[in-house]
């Protein structure tokens, strides 16, 4: 396994269970109070600062672990990165237009918010998703 | 989403034929990570014209030695 692939499969399982701690603490809010009374904005930064502070550690641990490997990158390793990239960027794009169309219906800031930050998230997770996928199937870019 | 390749290639035979050189090996000479050598052997990847280039010259065979272009199908 390449350290790409690894640091693919660090994020895929970082970003899964900060999502469901992020959900957590959240959607039961949501169900049980008004919007402008859910407590979001702790949540959601703790949840963003430990989604990279977890990834730059795993990273770390991955490339320590294989230290003659890390530096090794290839064409294809280069060409499986931009395709996930690509295709994880179009959910980050998502959210952002659900936010912009939220903000110009006037929605509460933690609509607006959460649009954000989970389409960012689920384009991290997908664009892991994605590159892994790649690095075990057949891959052409054309 | 992702069309197999029509690109064959005889690289595990040359590498039997050139003293049973390891995908480690050839990953080193040719400049690549062994995976992607594994990739390529088994037809999940095509490399690039320069890699393809870079492999023949390893085995000092042309490249129509190393690598086939199959009939398309249908």
């Amino acid at each position: 396994m390449t350290f790409l692939e690894k640091s693919n499969w660090v994020a895929l399982i970082v970003a899964v269970p900060t999502l469901l701690v992020y959900l957590a603490l959240v959607v039961p809010q949501v169900l049980g109070k008004p919007i402008a009374e859910v407590s979001w904005v702790q949540p959601m930064t703790f949840t963003i600062v430990a989604f990279i502070v977890a990834n730059i550690l795993g990273s770390i641990v991955a490339a320590a672990l294989n230290p003659g490997e890390a530096p090794k990158k290839d064409q294809r390793d280069r060409e499986i990165d931009h395709y996930g990239e690509r295709v994880g960027n179009w959910l980050i794009i998502a959210g952002s237009i659900a936010a912009l169309v939220l903000a110009m219906a006037m929605a509460d800031q933690f609509w607006i918010a959460n649009a954000i930050f989970l389409g960012g998230l689920a384009g991290a997770l997908v664009s892991s998703v994605t590159k892994i996928a790649a690095y075990h199937g057949p891959f052409q870019t054309w | 989403m992702v069309k197999p390749t029509l690109v064959t290639n005889s690289i595990r035979s040359l590498r039997f034929a050139n003293d049973e050189m390891t995908q480690a090996d050839l990953a080193d000479r040719v400049g690549v990570t062994r995976q992607t050598i594994i990739a390529i052997e088994q037809g999940r990847y095509s490399p690039t014209l320069e890699v393809a280039f870079r492999i023949a010259r390893v085995f000092r065979v042309p490249l129509d030695e190393v690598f086939k272009y199959a009939d398309e199908q249908g």
